[in-house]
């Protein structure tokens, strides 16, 4: 249970994404470059989110809604940052037409801009990984582990895994959806991301019971699955509508 | 069609990033491994970047910061009259002697440093083999190198490989000094790096321009992006400027030094060659070199001269000075821009005070010099010392800090240094990470809390 137990939590919460990157992103540059940028962005969302925080933590007390209105504040502030995010990708696409055209190159095609929100939603969604369930995993490569109160049938490392990976999922799909949203100025997929990122978000406060993670887990699994279909069927019919036309 | 621009766009950037990237890991992984072992806490090392003031744990706060500013100065001090030396041996010529230096400073760092890291695993993980063997592995691990750094003849994969591992070995070393002084250093050589690239007077400005005036190739250590081979120089050239936002037509990439002249060329093609160095930050020797080196090929439409095509650009030196013969300049320029950009780049000039090295940054088509691989190496593992989270942390403030420099590098065309961004950025998140991220991604993950 020591490196080997490490690696196999990193790569239970990142394994897919890690997967998704080799196959997709890994071989153009660019989608690299947006990978990188949007990680920082949720970096930076994390910083802020901590430093207004900074001053309460940690939370003596044990009622739960402290820890809501933490999450509500958190998600409300990523999605302001996500609208930001998609601001930027417009001026960004349309320098790159502007660019195709003179190179006379193409110019983006949908599956381009599908990846590229792809990309930006995987830059979140490992960002997420990485501080919320890699950067605890150091302990773990150790001969011990650790099994938190609230949910004592399972090694924490293991949870925090377990969590992250349905998050990752939520967090790389969902932009897919935003931008999606945004593009067409479907109200219905600019809800459907805030609002699923939220319920994910209040899912977790499940764990605050104790033995709540038998049951929120599944239900953040739901969620993760919601996101995960709702993405797949807007895609496609986004790509057949392509193609007839 | 595999059309997409999008698997053209910011390969010079991601060519710059992986080799970065790559020494970091190694880097992390190293001390990771290596300092959970050496609890053992040997004995500070005494070296030119400490000369002042020991650090003990128990000294107050006060005494470490004083004690660590000292440190920090005297080592800029020692770089800068290193660096001013090797620029008037570079003005009287000594270039051989500076060449040569370069490479017994490479050879020194390979094999004592590198054979001491290399003892370190042996015994950490305790891998069964002889003296002898060892010995022998040894060898030819350092004359691969100083022959890969040096010569001409050698893939530039390998070339690539050996830089990163001398600045994989020369960062391993420095996360050895105590904490504060790590610190400080590091913020006082990202200073001392603007003043000495960007301050008329500079010795790196000096030494580049000096060099673009000479058609030479400095004598330095440089990281030098592989120009991918046979693409089109369009495309290629004006990425980095789409980046920015379509700004120019030339598109140039670039880091560093940007020599052009266009003295008598104008009517032709105008060649713009962008150059650039990165500044190089020695070792605890203290020691830098500049370098500079020509970029890449520029596509620039701009005027329909006759050759008017694209331009490669080649060592500043190939363009400089030529007027004359312009046919010659683009016949070189067409055949043998790889070449050149090859045999450019690297020598090192390392000073050695306490046998340290000095690295010098390349230019690449993007070069880089190492010395940035190995102070960037230097803040993600002292990082790395304290917790994986500020690893991740700094990691993307230097990468977007790397990212910021070569879009400036790209707006301002001459030659720029690569630590100052990068690195006030890196501490800038180590602290914020440490004192602000921590405690709140603690608090709330404990409570299997996400968001």
């Amino acid at each position: 249970m020591t490196v080997a137990a490490g690696i196999g939590y990193a790569l239970l919460a990142l394994g897919p994404s890690l997967s998704l990157f080799v196959a997709v992103i890994s071989k153009k540059p660019f989608l690299i470059l947006t990978v990188l940028s949007s990680t920082l962005v949720w970096l930076i969302s994390l910083i802020v989110l901590s430093g207004l925080w900074r001053g309460f933590l940690p939370l003596k007390t044990t009622a739960w809604w402290p820890y809501g209105i933490l999450i509500l504040t958190s998600v409300a502030f990523q999605e302001g940052l996500r609208i930001l995010f998609w601001r930027v990708y417009q001026r960004l696409e349309d320098i790159l037409d502007a660019f195709a055209d003179r190179v006379s190159k193409p110019r983006l095609f949908l599956t381009d801009k599908m990846q590229i929100a792809l990309a930006g939603g995987m830059g979140h969604g490992v960002a997420h990984a990485v501080f919320f369930c890699l950067s605890l995993l150091t302990p773990a490569f150790g001969p011990a582990t650790f099994y938190v109160d609230k949910c004592s049938q399972i090694p924490f490392f293991l949870v925090s895994a377990i969590i992250a990976l349905a998050f990752v999922t939520i967090h790389t799909f969902s932009m897919v959806i935003a931008f999606n949203g945004y593009a067409e100025k479907n109200i219905v997929d600019q809800l459907f991301v805030p609002i699923v990122h939220l319920i994910s978000g209040m899912l977790t406060l499940i764990n605050l019971a104790s033995g709540g993670c038998v049951v929120g887990i599944p239900l953040l699994y739901f969620m993760a699955l919601l996101t995960l279909m709702h993405c797949g069927k807007m895609v496609w019919r986004r790509l057949t509508e392509n193609q007839n036309r | 069609m595999d059309g997409s621009i999008l698997e053209s766009i910011g390969l010079e950037i991601i060519g710059v990033m992986a080799p970065v990237s790559i020494c970091m890991l190694l880097v992390v992984l190293l001390v990771y491994s290596l300092s959970s072992s050496s609890s053992s806490a040997a004995a500070p090392i005494r070296t030119a970047a400490n000369l002042v003031y020991l650090e003990t744990p128990s000294d107050s706060t006060t005494q470490k910061l004083e004690g660590a500013l000292l440190n920090a100065l005297v080592f800029v001090i020692i770089i800068s009259i290193v660096t001013f030396l090797l620029v008037l041996l570079y003005y009287y010529n000594f270039t051989n002697f500076l060449k040569n230096y370069t490479r017994f400073s490479a050879f020194f760092v390979l094999a004592a440093m590198g054979g001491s890291i290399f003892l370190s695993i042996i015994q950490h993980f305790s891998i069964p083999i002889d003296s002898i063997t060892c010995f022998v592995l040894l060898l030819n691990f350092t004359v691969v190198g100083v022959l890969s750094v040096f010569s001409r003849a050698v893939p530039i994969f390998l070339k690539q490989g050996f830089m990163v591992a001398l600045g994989i070995i020369v960062a391993a070393w420095f996360t050895n000094l105590p904490e504060w002084t790590t610190w400080v250093l590091l913020i006082a050589l990202a200073l001392y790096d603007l003043v000495a690239v960007l301050a008329p007077g500079g010795p790196l400005k000096i030494l580049v321009e000096l060099a673009s005036s000479r058609d030479e190739e400095l004598p330095a250590l440089v990281y030098e992006a592989r120009p991918t081979v046979s693409r089109n120089s369009g495309v290629r050239g004006s990425n980095l400027d789409l980046l920015v936002g379509g700004f120019s037509d030339s598109g140039s990439v670039e880091l560093q030094v940007v020599p052009r002249n266009n003295e008598s060329d104008l009517e032709n093609s105008d060649y713009t060659a962008v150059a650039i160095r990165n500044q190089s930050e020695v070792g605890i020797g203290g020691e830098e070199g500049g370098e500079t080196s020509p970029l890449v090929p520029n596509s620039r439409e701009r005027q329909s001269s006759s050759s008017g095509s694209s331009e490669y650009s080649v060592d500043t030196s190939g363009q400089y000075g030529h007027g004359h013969g312009q046919s010659e300049i683009v016949a070189d320029e067409e055949r043998s821009p790889l070449v050149e950009l090859l045999g450019l780049e690297g020598e090192r000039e390392p000073v050695g005070g306490d046998g340290s090295d000095t690295f010098v940054t390349a230019t690449r088509g993007i070069k880089l010099g190492l010395g940035d691989f190995i102070f960037y190496s230097v803040l993600v593992g002292r990082a790395a010392m304290y917790d994986l989270m500020t690893v991740y942390a700094c990691y993307l403030a230097i990468i977007s800090g790397l990212g910021c420099t070569l879009i400036l590098l790209a707006v301002c065309r001459h030659a720029l240094p690569a630590l100052p961004i990068s690195i006030i950025l890196g501490v800038v998140f180590y602290f914020l990470t440490r004192l602000l991220m921590e405690p709140f991604i603690v608090g709330t993950s404990t409570h299997l809390m996400m968001f």
